[in-house]
């Protein structure tokens, strides 16, 4: 099988619009989580990670006409244009494959029954094509929708397309924003924090939401690797608790499963992992879920946090954002302090990262979970090691 | 050895076809879900969180009951090595739209848990899995038209790979009362039949005809 090349990556959050100012922020401890009483997204004062709409505006403007496109679709383009900006891949040709991921799309055109752009620019499918197009790709992308572990299941598709060869290089880029859809929804379920999440605290009662979009060019072909030691994708997995639609598994098995089956994939036998990018949305029963399964799979050892204190929990971005972290955590060998935490809130003993840390990172391990039963896990490493 | 499509189940027209029979005939011309309540009824379904369902689940649960009634060998494999992998077109538009007319009016503001969980398109496969303890691959695929080059390939990988040992996949839609499920079982190959049905994408195009 190919071995599959992380050659470059983009992050627009409120922390930043490329991966290097996020992971700036995430080094010195800075949130972009803020409170608005916008109307247009909350009836009631809400914390939230937003995209500065000015600073999209004015840099969508060098690469496209934003009249053109929608709010998500502008935060995806540029993503995906600034991760091609850094390395020798063809966007356009046919061994080159699109894979999105998304919860909900342009849904804020339903919100404001907004035709301006057409009827089908609702659909996750036109998205697709919005980008397919603005990149001249002449392949049909491959569009994912598997809620908060969409991500991760668009970087362990992409990944499982070049390890055959089907294609040569996999652009995979999640996004999703904030409207007042997701929010509105996940305060009827009294999901949302009142202050910015704590993830694994004793006292967290809560998400936070965030909007961005991230980007992670695969390949497998080693001849657009620029470093001497690359960093690559080893083994991922999809996985369902099968527990309830809208609560995690109080045992914590669907994540266990996803997390050995990933270590499966990717051949790895032994538990020296040195780090773990937890899902950690804040919210009592999933962190609580997540220590579990981190027991049941032997490493409650490893360090681990969660990033969602910094720019909220992207939904359709998480899982890329969150692993392209994991990347530079190796590639500057430190560990990211979990914002938020500060009492341990587990029935797990983890190794929660309560202070920034420069240490040896050689690899990581990213989980997610979400609704509708759904987890995932994937292991990253750099590829002269195990 | 090749994959095999061991049950195939068809629900389009007011029709539900199983293995290229028709099984099932609405002549009344039933709207959706008094039509959806008649195939669950008629093949004695029993499980009261259908009736909790929005309709894009609907389908895709009333499609796997029916791929699976009978094949006691499933319920014996490892639930960590069923999958369900399906694809869709529409997401949950249908729900997103319910949702949305319950935040609109800032004077009438009832934002509903019970409506909003449903507006994500993998929330299908977690009924489906939740049903019966699935607990294997699992992903939500949005294509403009069911793409059985891009599914085949997918599952195939999966099932050659022992990532899993069977599979409920296939296609699944509803918006504006259109709805259309193609969905298929597919299982490893343990003996060379000739019946066997492979699981190749030009077979299904045939059979979906």
């Amino acid at each position: 099988m190919n071995t599959i090349y992380t050659l470059s990556d983009n992050i627009i959050t409120s922390l930043g619009f490329s991966s290097k100012e996020n992971f700036d922020a995430l080094k010195k401890g800075v949130s972009g989580i803020k409170e608005t009483s916008d109307p247009k997204i909350t009836q009631i004062p809400l914390n939230v990670s937003r995209v500065d709409s000015d600073r999209l505006n004015n840099e969508f403007c060098q690469i496209g006409n934003s009249a053109d496109y929608t709010r998500l679709e502008q935060l995806m383009i540029l993503s995906i244009h600034d991760a091609l900006k850094q390395t020798d891949i063809d966007a356009s040709s046919d061994e080159t494959i699109f894979i999105l991921s998304s919860t909900k799309g342009n849904v804020d055109l339903l919100e404001k029954n907004n035709l301006s752009f057409g009827k089908d620019r609702i659909h996750l499918w036109k998205l697709g094509e919005i980008v397919r197009i603005f990149f001249k790709s002449p392949i049909t992308p491959v569009i994912i929708s598997n809620a908060c572990v969409s991500g991760l299941t668009a970087i362990t598709t992409g990944a499982q397309l070049l390890r055959k060869g089907k294609y040569k290089n996999a652009i995979v880029c999640g996004g999703d924003i904030i409207s007042e859809f997701t929010p509105s929804g996940f305060q009827s379920f009294k999901a949302i924090s009142p202050q910015p999440c704590k993830p694994f605290d004793a006292n967290r009662d809560g998400i936070t939401l965030g909007e961005g979009a991230g980007t992670i060019i695969l390949s497998n072909e080693e001849k657009h690797v620029k470093e001497k030691n690359p960093i690559i994708f080893r083994g991922g997995a999809n996985t369902n608790d099968a527990n309830h639609i809208s609560g995690p598994s109080r045992t914590g098995d669907g994540l266990y499963y996803a997390i050995r089956n990933a270590l499966a994939d990717a051949n790895k036998t032994d538990k020296n992992i040195d780090y773990i990018s937890g899902h950690g949305t804040a919210t009592p029963y999933n962190d609580e879920m997540e220590s579990k399964a981190i027991a049941w799979a032997e490493l409650e050892h490893v360090p681990v946090n969660s990033l969602k204190a910094y720019w909220g929990h992207t939904l359709g971005a998480a899982g890329i954002i969150e692993s392209i972290a994991g990347i530079y955590s190796i590639k500057q060998n430190c560990l990211i302090k979990t914002l938020g935490y500060s009492e341990h809130g587990v029935s797990i003993p983890l190794n929660i990262i309560s202070e920034y840390k420069e240490t040896k990172i050689k690899n990581f391990l990213k989980t997610a979970s979400g609704f509708g039963g759904s987890n995932a896990a994937a292991y990253f490493s750099e590829v002269n090691i195990d | 050895m090749e994959n095999i499509i061991t049950k195939y189940c068809i629900i389009q027209n007011h029709q539900v076809i199983i293995d290229g029979k028709t099984k099932f005939k609405d002549n009344d011309n039933l709207e959706y879900g008094k039509l959806m309540k008649s195939i669950y009824k008629y093949y004695q379904i029993k499980y009261p969180k259908y009736f909790k369902m929005d309709n894009l689940c609907k389908i895709a649960f009333l499609g796997s009951e029916i791929l699976i009634q009978d094949k006691d060998n499933i319920k014996n494999i490892d639930p960590a090595k069923v999958g369900v992998i399906l694809q869709n077109t529409h997401s949950t538009i249908d729900t997103d739209t319910k949702y949305v007319h319950t935040i609109k009016d800032k004077s009438n503001y009832f934002p509903s848990p019970a409506v909003f969980v449903y507006t994500l398109p993998n929330v299908m496969i977690g009924e489906i899995c939740i049903r019966h303890k699935f607990q294997g691959e699992n992903a939500c695929f949005i294509t403009k038209d069911f793409n059985p080059d891009f599914i085949t390939e997918h599952v195939n990988e999966l099932l050659d790979e022992d990532k899993m040992d069977a599979c409920i996949t296939g296609y699944t839609d509803y918006i504006d009362g259109k709805y259309k499920a193609m969905m298929f079982l597919v299982e490893k190959n343990k003996e060379n039949r000739k019946d066997n049905i492979s699981f190749k994408p030009e077979i299904i195009k045939n059979l979906i005809k």
